[in-house]
Protein backbone atom coordinates (compact mmCIF):
# COMPACT_ATOMS: atom_id res chain seq x y z
CA UNK A 1 0.00 0.00 0.00
CA UNK A 2 1.36 3.18 -1.06
CA UNK A 3 1.87 6.04 1.96
CA UNK A 4 -0.83 7.96 2.49
CA UNK A 5 -1.54 11.92 3.87
CA UNK A 6 -5.61 11.71 4.60
CA UNK A 7 -6.92 10.43 1.66
CA UNK A 8 -4.29 11.38 -0.89
CA UNK A 9 -1.07 9.41 -1.81
CA UNK A 10 1.87 10.59 -0.66
CA UNK A 11 3.27 10.91 -4.18
CA UNK A 12 0.58 12.93 -5.26
CA UNK A 13 1.30 14.76 -2.30
CA UNK A 14 4.41 15.39 -3.10
CA UNK A 15 3.74 16.81 -6.62
CA UNK A 16 1.72 19.45 -5.41
CA UNK A 17 4.88 20.42 -3.20
CA UNK A 18 7.26 19.58 -6.35
CA UNK A 19 4.79 22.92 -7.94
CA UNK A 20 5.12 24.73 -4.88
CA UNK A 21 8.97 25.27 -5.09
CA UNK A 22 9.02 25.45 -8.83
CA UNK A 23 10.83 22.27 -9.08
CA UNK A 24 9.49 21.37 -12.73
CA UNK A 25 11.67 18.73 -13.38
CA UNK A 26 10.73 16.78 -10.53
CA UNK A 27 7.08 17.65 -11.24
CA UNK A 28 7.61 15.85 -14.23
CA UNK A 29 9.24 12.81 -13.23
CA UNK A 30 6.68 12.46 -10.24
CA UNK A 31 3.60 13.10 -13.14
CA UNK A 32 5.30 9.99 -14.84
CA UNK A 33 5.61 7.93 -11.89
CA UNK A 34 2.13 8.03 -10.98
CA UNK A 35 0.45 7.49 -14.54
CA UNK A 36 3.05 4.12 -14.23
CA UNK A 37 1.63 3.34 -10.90
CA UNK A 38 -1.89 3.75 -12.56
CA UNK A 39 -2.66 6.12 -9.73
CA UNK A 40 -6.16 7.91 -11.10
CA UNK A 41 -5.41 10.71 -13.66
CA UNK A 42 -8.06 12.51 -12.16
CA UNK A 43 -6.82 12.82 -8.58
CA UNK A 44 -2.70 13.48 -10.26
CA UNK A 45 -4.58 16.43 -11.97
CA UNK A 46 -6.91 17.84 -9.29
CA UNK A 47 -5.08 16.64 -6.01
CA UNK A 48 -1.26 17.41 -7.49
CA UNK A 49 -1.01 20.07 -10.10
CA UNK A 50 -4.59 21.93 -9.08
CA UNK A 51 -4.54 22.01 -5.70
CA UNK A 52 -0.75 22.80 -5.98
CA UNK A 53 -1.70 26.14 -8.00
CA UNK A 54 -4.83 26.80 -5.84
CA UNK A 55 -2.49 26.74 -2.65
CA UNK A 56 0.49 28.88 -4.40
CA UNK A 57 -2.28 31.48 -5.78
CA UNK A 58 -3.45 31.90 -1.49
CA UNK A 59 0.06 32.54 -0.66
CA UNK A 60 0.64 35.01 -3.68
CA UNK A 61 -2.97 36.92 -2.05
CA UNK A 62 -1.67 37.15 1.10
CA UNK A 63 1.93 38.65 -0.04
CA UNK A 64 3.91 35.43 0.74
CA UNK A 65 5.09 34.93 -2.82
CA UNK A 66 5.25 37.39 -5.93
CA UNK A 67 4.86 37.66 -9.49
CA UNK A 68 8.33 35.95 -10.26
CA UNK A 69 7.06 32.92 -7.55
CA UNK A 70 3.27 32.22 -9.45
CA UNK A 71 4.83 32.33 -12.53
CA UNK A 72 8.07 29.80 -11.75
CA UNK A 73 5.01 28.05 -9.96
CA UNK A 74 2.68 27.91 -13.11
CA UNK A 75 5.63 26.57 -15.26
CA UNK A 76 6.30 23.86 -13.46
CA UNK A 77 2.71 22.96 -13.48
CA UNK A 78 2.11 23.37 -16.84
CA UNK A 79 5.70 20.80 -17.34
CA UNK A 80 3.13 18.64 -15.34
CA UNK A 81 0.02 19.30 -17.16
CA UNK A 82 2.09 18.08 -20.71
CA UNK A 83 3.13 15.09 -19.27
CA UNK A 84 -0.63 14.35 -17.66
CA UNK A 85 -2.72 15.54 -20.90
CA UNK A 86 -2.16 12.40 -23.59
CA UNK A 87 -4.08 10.80 -20.42
CA UNK A 88 -6.96 12.93 -19.74
CA UNK A 89 -10.28 12.15 -20.91
CA UNK A 90 -11.75 14.14 -23.70
CA UNK A 91 -13.94 15.80 -21.59
CA UNK A 92 -12.24 15.95 -18.41
CA UNK A 93 -10.73 19.57 -18.86
CA UNK A 94 -13.57 20.96 -21.27
CA UNK A 95 -16.13 19.84 -18.44
CA UNK A 96 -14.83 22.68 -16.02
CA UNK A 97 -15.58 25.46 -18.81
CA UNK A 98 -13.56 27.71 -21.09
CA UNK A 99 -12.32 30.92 -20.40
CA UNK A 100 -11.21 33.37 -23.54
CA UNK A 101 -8.60 36.01 -22.21
CA UNK A 102 -6.99 38.55 -23.32
CA UNK A 103 -5.46 42.44 -22.76
CA UNK A 104 -7.48 44.93 -24.51
CA UNK A 105 -7.14 47.25 -27.57
CA UNK A 106 -4.39 49.86 -27.07
CA UNK A 107 -2.47 48.10 -24.00
CA UNK A 108 0.19 45.97 -24.59
CA UNK A 109 0.59 44.90 -20.83
CA UNK A 110 0.31 40.82 -20.26
CA UNK A 111 1.73 40.48 -17.08
CA UNK A 112 -1.55 39.88 -15.08
CA UNK A 113 -3.37 38.59 -17.92
CA UNK A 114 -0.68 35.86 -17.91
CA UNK A 115 -0.78 35.33 -13.96
CA UNK A 116 -4.64 34.94 -14.65
CA UNK A 117 -4.54 32.81 -17.83
CA UNK A 118 -2.01 30.65 -15.74
CA UNK A 119 -4.09 30.38 -12.76
CA UNK A 120 -6.79 29.53 -14.70
CA UNK A 121 -5.18 26.73 -16.82
CA UNK A 122 -3.90 25.21 -13.40
CA UNK A 123 -7.14 24.98 -12.28
CA UNK A 124 -8.24 23.05 -14.57
CA UNK A 125 -9.77 25.61 -17.14
CA UNK A 126 -9.41 25.60 -20.64
CA UNK A 127 -7.89 28.81 -21.69
CA UNK A 128 -8.12 30.58 -25.21
CA UNK A 129 -5.40 33.43 -24.40
CA UNK A 130 -5.91 35.93 -27.09
CA UNK A 131 -2.58 38.10 -25.97
CA UNK A 132 -2.64 41.40 -26.29
CA UNK A 133 -3.88 44.83 -28.05
CA UNK A 134 -7.47 42.68 -28.62
CA UNK A 135 -10.69 44.52 -30.10
CA UNK A 136 -14.51 43.27 -29.65
CA UNK A 137 -14.40 42.02 -32.55
CA UNK A 138 -11.58 39.35 -31.86
CA UNK A 139 -13.15 38.89 -28.11
CA UNK A 140 -16.81 37.64 -29.84
CA UNK A 141 -15.51 35.87 -32.29
CA UNK A 142 -13.49 34.14 -30.05
CA UNK A 143 -16.33 33.90 -27.30
CA UNK A 144 -18.52 32.45 -29.96
CA UNK A 145 -15.72 29.63 -31.57
CA UNK A 146 -14.71 28.42 -28.03
CA UNK A 147 -17.94 28.20 -26.92
CA UNK A 148 -16.43 30.24 -23.89
CA UNK A 149 -18.65 30.52 -20.69
CA UNK A 150 -16.19 33.35 -19.43
CA UNK A 151 -14.89 36.03 -21.23
CA UNK A 152 -11.85 37.78 -19.24
CA UNK A 153 -10.48 40.91 -19.93
CA UNK A 154 -7.61 43.18 -18.58
CA UNK A 155 -6.15 46.74 -18.44
CA UNK A 156 -3.33 47.77 -16.95
CA UNK A 157 -3.17 51.25 -18.73
CA UNK A 158 -5.79 54.10 -17.12
CA UNK A 159 -6.10 54.94 -21.03
CA UNK A 160 -7.33 51.46 -22.10
CA UNK A 161 -10.02 50.71 -19.38
CA UNK A 162 -12.74 52.41 -21.49
CA UNK A 163 -12.35 49.60 -23.93
CA UNK A 164 -13.60 47.05 -21.85
CA UNK A 165 -16.50 49.13 -21.96
CA UNK A 166 -16.79 48.68 -25.69
CA UNK A 167 -16.27 45.55 -25.32
CA UNK A 168 -18.38 44.84 -22.42
CA UNK A 169 -21.07 46.01 -24.22
CA UNK A 170 -20.13 44.41 -28.09
CA UNK A 171 -19.90 41.14 -26.06
CA UNK A 172 -24.12 41.64 -24.77
CA UNK A 173 -24.88 43.30 -28.34
CA UNK A 174 -24.02 40.02 -29.79
CA UNK A 175 -26.28 37.84 -27.83
CA UNK A 176 -23.69 35.24 -26.69
CA UNK A 177 -24.41 33.61 -23.52
CA UNK A 178 -21.09 34.01 -21.52
CA UNK A 179 -20.29 36.12 -18.58
CA UNK A 180 -17.22 39.12 -18.61
CA UNK A 181 -14.97 39.62 -15.94
CA UNK A 182 -12.71 42.50 -15.95
CA UNK A 183 -9.44 43.24 -13.94
CA UNK A 184 -5.90 45.32 -13.91
CA UNK A 185 -4.26 47.04 -11.21
CA UNK A 186 -6.37 50.20 -12.67
CA UNK A 187 -9.55 48.61 -12.58
CA UNK A 188 -12.13 48.56 -9.49
CA UNK A 189 -15.52 46.75 -8.66
CA UNK A 190 -17.15 50.56 -9.36
CA UNK A 191 -15.65 50.73 -12.73
CA UNK A 192 -16.67 47.07 -13.44
CA UNK A 193 -20.16 47.57 -12.14
CA UNK A 194 -20.45 50.79 -14.33
CA UNK A 195 -19.47 49.63 -17.23
CA UNK A 196 -22.19 45.64 -17.41
CA UNK A 197 -19.02 43.31 -16.66
CA UNK A 198 -20.06 40.58 -14.48
CA UNK A 199 -17.55 40.11 -12.35
CA UNK A 200 -14.32 41.71 -11.29
CA UNK A 201 -11.15 40.84 -9.20
CA UNK A 202 -8.16 42.52 -7.56
CA UNK A 203 -5.72 39.34 -8.36
CA UNK A 204 -5.16 36.44 -10.42
CA UNK A 205 -6.56 33.97 -7.46
CA UNK A 206 -9.74 35.91 -7.28
CA UNK A 207 -10.30 35.63 -10.57
CA UNK A 208 -9.89 31.93 -10.46
CA UNK A 209 -12.65 32.07 -7.92
CA UNK A 210 -15.25 34.34 -9.32
CA UNK A 211 -14.91 32.18 -12.74
CA UNK A 212 -15.63 29.00 -11.01
CA UNK A 213 -18.62 30.75 -9.61
CA UNK A 214 -19.78 32.23 -12.96
CA UNK A 215 -19.38 29.09 -14.33
CA UNK A 216 -21.25 27.44 -11.87
CA UNK A 217 -24.47 29.32 -12.40
CA UNK B 1 5.70 82.53 -4.36
CA UNK B 2 5.36 81.57 -7.87
CA UNK B 3 5.55 77.95 -9.06
CA UNK B 4 9.28 77.02 -9.14
CA UNK B 5 9.53 78.84 -5.83
CA UNK B 6 6.74 76.99 -4.23
CA UNK B 7 7.97 73.67 -5.85
CA UNK B 8 11.45 74.22 -4.34
CA UNK B 9 10.24 75.61 -1.26
CA UNK B 10 8.75 72.03 -0.48
CA UNK B 11 11.03 69.98 -1.91
CA UNK B 12 12.90 71.78 1.08
CA UNK B 13 10.52 71.55 3.61
CA UNK B 14 10.09 74.72 3.90
CA UNK B 15 6.88 76.90 4.04
CA UNK B 16 4.88 77.54 0.95
CA UNK B 17 2.24 79.92 0.29
CA UNK B 18 -0.55 77.56 -0.25
CA UNK B 19 -0.37 73.28 -1.25
CA UNK B 20 2.10 72.85 -4.29
CA UNK B 21 -0.02 71.30 -7.36
CA UNK B 22 2.10 68.51 -9.07
CA UNK B 23 0.02 66.22 -10.77
CA UNK B 24 0.33 63.46 -13.30
CA UNK B 25 -1.45 65.47 -15.99
CA UNK B 26 0.26 64.41 -19.03
CA UNK B 27 -2.51 62.58 -20.61
CA UNK B 28 -5.78 64.43 -19.97
CA UNK B 29 -3.89 67.55 -21.11
CA UNK B 30 -2.42 65.82 -24.67
CA UNK B 31 -6.25 65.42 -24.75
CA UNK B 32 -7.74 68.34 -23.86
CA UNK B 33 -5.42 70.29 -25.64
CA UNK B 34 -3.11 68.52 -27.98
CA UNK B 35 -3.57 68.62 -32.13
CA UNK B 36 -3.10 65.41 -31.86
CA UNK B 37 -2.55 62.90 -28.16
CA UNK B 38 0.32 60.81 -30.25
CA UNK B 39 1.98 64.80 -31.45
CA UNK B 40 1.97 66.37 -27.66
CA UNK B 41 3.49 63.43 -26.19
CA UNK B 42 6.37 63.16 -28.99
CA UNK B 43 6.75 66.36 -31.01
CA UNK B 44 8.27 69.57 -29.79
CA UNK B 45 6.24 72.50 -30.97
CA UNK B 46 2.94 70.49 -30.02
CA UNK B 47 3.97 69.53 -26.92
CA UNK B 48 4.94 72.62 -25.70
CA UNK B 49 1.81 74.19 -27.11
CA UNK B 50 -0.07 71.44 -25.49
CA UNK B 51 1.69 71.77 -22.24
CA UNK B 52 1.24 75.75 -21.97
CA UNK B 53 -2.18 75.54 -22.97
CA UNK B 54 -2.90 73.36 -19.98
CA UNK B 55 -0.74 75.56 -17.51
CA UNK B 56 -2.50 78.70 -18.56
CA UNK B 57 -6.07 77.03 -17.69
CA UNK B 58 -4.93 74.92 -14.48
CA UNK B 59 -2.16 76.79 -12.87
CA UNK B 60 0.14 73.47 -12.59
CA UNK B 61 3.05 74.23 -10.73
CA UNK B 62 5.05 72.18 -12.89
CA UNK B 63 5.16 70.67 -16.54
CA UNK B 64 5.52 67.00 -16.72
CA UNK B 65 6.23 65.64 -19.80
CA UNK B 66 7.30 62.30 -20.45
CA UNK B 67 5.42 59.46 -21.28
CA UNK B 68 6.05 59.05 -25.07
CA UNK B 69 9.93 58.74 -23.92
CA UNK B 70 9.79 56.12 -21.93
CA UNK B 71 6.53 54.57 -23.69
CA UNK B 72 7.82 54.53 -27.27
CA UNK B 73 11.38 56.54 -27.83
CA UNK B 74 14.11 55.00 -25.49
CA UNK B 75 12.72 51.33 -26.10
CA UNK B 76 12.93 52.37 -29.85
CA UNK B 77 16.04 53.90 -29.38
CA UNK B 78 16.84 50.47 -27.50
CA UNK B 79 15.85 48.29 -30.46
CA UNK B 80 12.88 47.49 -30.02
CA UNK B 81 10.14 47.61 -32.49
CA UNK B 82 7.84 50.41 -31.74
CA UNK B 83 4.20 51.49 -33.33
CA UNK B 84 2.96 55.37 -32.37
CA UNK B 85 -0.68 55.14 -32.79
CA UNK B 86 -2.34 58.59 -32.61
CA UNK B 87 -4.43 58.34 -30.11
CA UNK B 88 -3.17 55.89 -27.58
CA UNK B 89 0.54 55.97 -25.92
CA UNK B 90 3.02 54.24 -28.12
CA UNK B 91 3.28 50.41 -28.16
CA UNK B 92 6.06 48.19 -28.05
CA UNK B 93 5.41 45.59 -30.91
CA UNK B 94 8.27 43.36 -30.06
CA UNK B 95 11.22 43.14 -27.86
CA UNK B 96 15.03 42.77 -28.56
CA UNK B 97 16.49 40.27 -26.12
CA UNK B 98 15.96 36.98 -27.00
CA UNK B 99 18.81 35.75 -24.81
CA UNK B 100 21.86 37.16 -22.85
CA UNK B 101 24.32 37.21 -26.12
CA UNK B 102 21.77 40.09 -27.45
CA UNK B 103 22.90 42.49 -24.28
CA UNK B 104 26.24 43.43 -25.40
CA UNK B 105 24.38 44.72 -28.80
CA UNK B 106 22.18 47.26 -26.63
CA UNK B 107 25.03 48.39 -25.17
CA UNK B 108 26.30 49.86 -28.11
CA UNK B 109 22.86 51.72 -28.88
CA UNK B 110 22.35 55.20 -29.88
CA UNK B 111 19.86 56.97 -27.78
CA UNK B 112 20.09 60.21 -29.48
CA UNK B 113 17.77 58.89 -32.50
CA UNK B 114 15.47 61.92 -34.20
CA UNK B 115 12.28 60.91 -31.72
CA UNK B 116 14.67 61.80 -29.02
CA UNK B 117 16.14 64.79 -30.69
CA UNK B 118 12.48 66.11 -31.15
CA UNK B 119 11.47 65.42 -27.52
CA UNK B 120 14.62 67.18 -25.82
CA UNK B 121 13.66 70.36 -28.32
CA UNK B 122 10.32 70.05 -26.97
CA UNK B 123 11.84 70.69 -23.37
CA UNK B 124 13.66 73.26 -24.60
CA UNK B 125 10.76 75.45 -26.32
CA UNK B 126 9.08 74.98 -22.65
CA UNK B 127 12.44 75.68 -20.57
CA UNK B 128 12.26 79.48 -23.28
CA UNK B 129 8.84 80.17 -22.89
CA UNK B 130 9.07 79.61 -18.77
CA UNK B 131 11.48 81.64 -18.05
CA UNK B 132 12.13 79.59 -14.97
CA UNK B 133 8.54 80.48 -13.34
CA UNK B 134 7.60 76.79 -13.92
CA UNK B 135 9.60 73.99 -13.40
CA UNK B 136 10.12 70.90 -15.61
CA UNK B 137 9.47 67.05 -14.73
CA UNK B 138 10.41 64.67 -16.85
CA UNK B 139 8.75 60.81 -16.17
CA UNK B 140 11.92 58.87 -16.55
CA UNK B 141 12.31 54.45 -15.71
CA UNK B 142 14.55 52.74 -13.82
CA UNK B 143 17.08 50.02 -15.54
CA UNK B 144 14.91 47.27 -14.56
CA UNK B 145 11.35 48.27 -15.81
CA UNK B 146 13.59 49.39 -18.68
CA UNK B 147 14.94 45.62 -18.94
CA UNK B 148 11.58 44.28 -18.85
CA UNK B 149 10.42 45.97 -22.05
CA UNK B 150 13.23 45.23 -24.21
CA UNK B 151 12.81 41.42 -22.50
CA UNK B 152 9.37 40.97 -21.79
CA UNK B 153 7.85 41.05 -18.21
CA UNK B 154 7.29 37.58 -17.74
CA UNK B 155 10.40 36.72 -18.73
CA UNK B 156 12.52 38.97 -16.90
CA UNK B 157 10.22 37.62 -13.78
CA UNK B 158 11.19 34.33 -14.32
CA UNK B 159 14.75 35.28 -15.67
CA UNK B 160 15.50 36.09 -11.78
CA UNK B 161 15.45 32.83 -11.04
CA UNK B 162 16.65 31.03 -14.23
CA UNK B 163 18.78 33.07 -15.71
CA UNK B 164 19.76 35.92 -13.16
CA UNK B 165 22.96 36.88 -14.64
CA UNK B 166 21.02 38.23 -18.19
CA UNK B 167 18.99 40.14 -15.44
CA UNK B 168 21.89 41.71 -13.76
CA UNK B 169 24.14 41.91 -17.36
CA UNK B 170 21.38 43.71 -18.73
CA UNK B 171 21.09 46.40 -16.29
CA UNK B 172 24.89 46.92 -16.15
CA UNK B 173 24.40 48.12 -19.91
CA UNK B 174 21.54 50.11 -19.62
CA UNK B 175 22.43 52.14 -16.43
CA UNK B 176 25.36 54.45 -18.60
CA UNK B 177 22.32 54.54 -20.83
CA UNK B 178 19.77 56.11 -18.51
CA UNK B 179 22.35 58.42 -17.14
CA UNK B 180 22.83 59.61 -21.15
CA UNK B 181 19.34 60.11 -21.52
CA UNK B 182 19.22 61.55 -18.09
CA UNK B 183 22.21 64.39 -18.36
CA UNK B 184 20.48 65.58 -21.65
CA UNK B 185 17.11 66.15 -20.22
CA UNK B 186 19.00 67.93 -17.59
CA UNK B 187 21.13 70.10 -20.57
CA UNK B 188 17.83 70.98 -22.12
CA UNK B 189 16.04 72.41 -18.96
CA UNK B 190 14.69 69.12 -16.46
CA UNK B 191 14.22 70.09 -13.11
CA UNK B 192 12.72 67.04 -11.65
CA UNK B 193 13.06 63.53 -12.73
CA UNK B 194 9.83 61.49 -12.00
CA UNK B 195 12.48 57.85 -11.62
CA UNK B 196 9.59 55.17 -12.58
CA UNK B 197 9.88 52.01 -11.18
CA UNK B 198 6.75 50.16 -12.35
CA UNK B 199 7.95 46.75 -13.16
CA UNK B 200 9.88 46.47 -9.50
CA UNK B 201 7.18 47.66 -7.05
CA UNK B 202 6.52 45.36 -4.19
CA UNK B 203 2.85 44.46 -5.48
CA UNK B 204 5.21 42.49 -8.30
CA UNK B 205 8.34 41.99 -6.94
CA UNK B 206 9.42 40.69 -3.16
CA UNK B 207 11.68 42.87 -1.00
CA UNK B 208 14.59 40.01 -1.46
CA UNK B 209 14.40 40.04 -5.35
CA UNK B 210 14.06 43.96 -4.99
CA UNK B 211 17.40 44.25 -3.00
CA UNK B 212 19.32 41.54 -4.87
CA UNK B 213 18.67 42.67 -8.66
CA UNK B 214 17.32 46.41 -8.52
CA UNK B 215 18.60 47.81 -5.66
CA UNK B 216 22.54 48.48 -6.81
CA UNK B 217 21.02 49.86 -10.38
CA UNK B 218 18.49 52.33 -9.19
CA UNK B 219 21.14 53.86 -6.85
CA UNK B 220 23.53 54.61 -9.85
CA UNK B 221 21.17 56.33 -11.46
CA UNK B 222 19.56 58.40 -9.25
CA UNK B 223 23.15 59.56 -7.35
CA UNK B 224 24.45 60.39 -10.56
CA UNK B 225 21.14 62.03 -11.68
CA UNK B 226 21.27 64.43 -8.43
CA UNK B 227 24.66 65.02 -9.13
CA UNK B 228 23.98 66.36 -12.33
CA UNK B 229 21.77 68.93 -10.64
CA UNK B 230 18.24 67.11 -11.04
CA UNK B 231 16.09 66.62 -7.96
CA UNK B 232 14.71 63.15 -8.31
CA UNK B 233 11.72 61.62 -7.34
CA UNK B 234 11.11 58.14 -7.37
CA UNK B 235 7.74 56.50 -7.89
CA UNK B 236 6.34 53.13 -6.71
CA UNK B 237 3.24 51.25 -6.01
CA UNK B 238 2.10 49.29 -2.92
CA UNK B 239 3.59 48.92 0.12
CA UNK B 240 6.89 50.14 0.19
CA UNK B 241 6.50 51.01 3.67
CA UNK B 242 5.58 47.68 5.27
CA UNK B 243 7.91 46.04 2.93
CA UNK B 244 11.28 47.96 3.77
CA UNK B 245 11.77 48.96 0.13
CA UNK B 246 11.04 52.85 1.44
CA UNK B 247 14.58 52.52 3.53
CA UNK B 248 16.54 51.21 0.51
CA UNK B 249 15.38 54.05 -1.51
CA UNK B 250 16.02 56.65 1.53
CA UNK B 251 19.78 55.44 1.30
CA UNK B 252 19.90 57.18 -2.30
CA UNK B 253 20.79 60.76 -3.04
CA UNK B 254 16.66 61.15 -3.80
CA UNK B 255 14.60 64.45 -2.87
CA UNK B 256 11.03 62.78 -2.58
CA UNK B 257 8.87 60.10 -2.78
CA UNK B 258 5.66 59.38 -5.07
CA UNK B 259 3.92 56.40 -3.85
CA UNK B 260 1.31 54.99 -6.00
CA UNK B 261 -1.98 53.26 -5.23
CA UNK B 262 -3.32 52.55 -8.36
CA UNK B 263 -4.75 49.18 -6.75
CA UNK B 264 -7.55 49.58 -4.23
CA UNK B 265 -5.73 46.71 -2.20
CA UNK B 266 -2.13 49.12 -1.82
CA UNK B 267 -3.50 52.53 -0.98
CA UNK B 268 -0.68 53.70 1.49
CA UNK B 269 -1.81 56.81 3.55
CA UNK B 270 0.92 59.19 3.28
CA UNK B 271 0.82 59.97 6.89
CA UNK B 272 2.34 56.91 7.54
CA UNK B 273 5.53 57.45 4.87
CA UNK B 274 5.59 60.74 6.58
CA UNK B 275 6.45 58.83 9.78
CA UNK B 276 8.73 57.05 8.17
CA UNK B 277 10.69 59.97 5.74
CA UNK B 278 10.15 63.00 8.24
CA UNK B 279 12.06 65.66 7.25
CA UNK B 280 14.25 64.25 4.96
CA UNK B 281 12.62 64.04 1.79
CA UNK B 282 9.22 65.22 0.52
CA UNK B 283 6.32 63.63 -0.40
CA UNK B 284 3.55 63.45 -2.93
CA UNK B 285 0.05 62.66 -2.66
CA UNK B 286 -1.62 59.88 -4.29
CA UNK B 287 -4.97 60.18 -5.26
CA UNK B 288 -6.17 57.57 -7.22
CA UNK B 289 -6.67 58.30 -10.79
CA UNK B 290 -9.02 55.96 -11.44
CA UNK B 291 -11.44 56.06 -8.74
CA UNK B 292 -13.98 59.71 -8.78
CA UNK B 293 -11.25 61.52 -11.06
CA UNK B 294 -12.07 58.90 -13.85
CA UNK B 295 -15.77 57.72 -13.79
CA UNK B 296 -16.98 59.85 -10.82
CA UNK B 297 -19.08 63.48 -10.39
CA UNK B 298 -17.12 66.49 -9.84
CA UNK B 299 -18.42 66.75 -6.47
CA UNK B 300 -17.05 63.70 -5.89
CA UNK B 301 -13.74 64.53 -6.80
CA UNK B 302 -13.54 67.61 -4.76
CA UNK B 303 -14.90 65.66 -1.71
CA UNK B 304 -11.33 62.78 -2.33
CA UNK B 305 -9.55 66.30 -3.22
CA UNK B 306 -10.35 67.74 0.09
CA UNK B 307 -10.32 64.60 1.79
CA UNK B 308 -6.16 64.30 0.98
CA UNK B 309 -5.44 67.83 1.64
CA UNK B 310 -7.18 67.75 5.22
CA UNK B 311 -4.94 64.82 5.65
CA UNK B 312 -1.95 66.35 4.34
CA UNK B 313 -2.49 69.28 6.33
CA UNK B 314 0.34 70.92 8.37
CA UNK B 315 2.48 68.36 7.18
CA UNK B 316 5.85 69.48 5.62
CA UNK B 317 7.09 68.71 2.28
CA UNK B 318 3.88 67.83 0.82
CA UNK B 319 2.99 68.36 -2.70
CA UNK B 320 -0.16 67.17 -3.74
CA UNK B 321 -0.49 65.29 -6.76
CA UNK B 322 -2.30 61.66 -8.38
CA UNK B 323 -1.19 58.04 -7.40
CA UNK B 324 0.50 57.83 -10.93
CA UNK B 325 -0.59 58.53 -14.98
CA UNK B 326 -4.50 60.34 -15.62
CA UNK B 327 -5.86 58.58 -18.36
CA UNK B 328 -6.47 60.95 -21.14
CA UNK B 329 -10.47 60.05 -20.45
CA UNK B 330 -10.70 61.89 -17.41
CA UNK B 331 -13.61 64.49 -18.12
CA UNK B 332 -12.10 68.11 -18.63
CA UNK B 333 -14.84 68.95 -15.35
CA UNK B 334 -13.44 66.35 -12.79
CA UNK B 335 -9.53 67.41 -13.34
CA UNK B 336 -10.94 71.04 -12.96
CA UNK B 337 -12.97 69.97 -9.89
CA UNK B 338 -9.76 68.38 -8.68
CA UNK B 339 -7.43 71.27 -9.51
CA UNK B 340 -9.76 73.96 -8.29
CA UNK B 341 -9.71 72.54 -4.50
CA UNK B 342 -5.87 72.57 -4.75
CA UNK B 343 -5.49 75.95 -5.77
CA UNK B 344 -7.70 77.33 -2.92
CA UNK B 345 -7.27 75.17 -0.03
CA UNK B 346 -6.40 76.56 2.90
Amino acid sequence: MPETKGDLTMAVKDIAEAVAVFDRVKVVELVEAEIAAKTEIDEILNAGLIDAMDIVGKRFSSGELFVPEMLMAAKAMKAGLEVLKPHLSAGAVAAKGTVVIGTVKGDLHDIGKNLVALMMEGAGLEVVDLGVDIDAEKFVKAAVEHNAGVVALSALLTTTMPTMEIIVAAIKEAGIAVKTIVGGAPVTEAFADQIGADGFSTDAPGAVELTRKLLST
Amino acid sequence: MNAAERMKAAINMEPVDRVPNGPFYEAPICQYYGSSFRAALLEDQAMADAHLAGLDEFKFDWVMVGMGLIGGIIPEALDCKVSYPEDVFPIIEETTIKSIEDVARIAKSDMFTKRMDRFLKGIAILKRELKGEIPIACEYISPFTIATRLRGTNEIMMDMYENPDLVRDLQEVLVPLNIEVGKALIEEGVDYIFYGADMECPILLSPKHYKDFVDEPTTKVCNELTRLGAKVLPHMCGSIVETGIVDMLMKMDIHGIMPGNLTQETVLDIRELKEKVGEKICIFDNINPNGPLLIGTPEEVAAETRAHLENAKGMSGYIFSTAGTSSPNIPKENYLAMNREVLNFQ
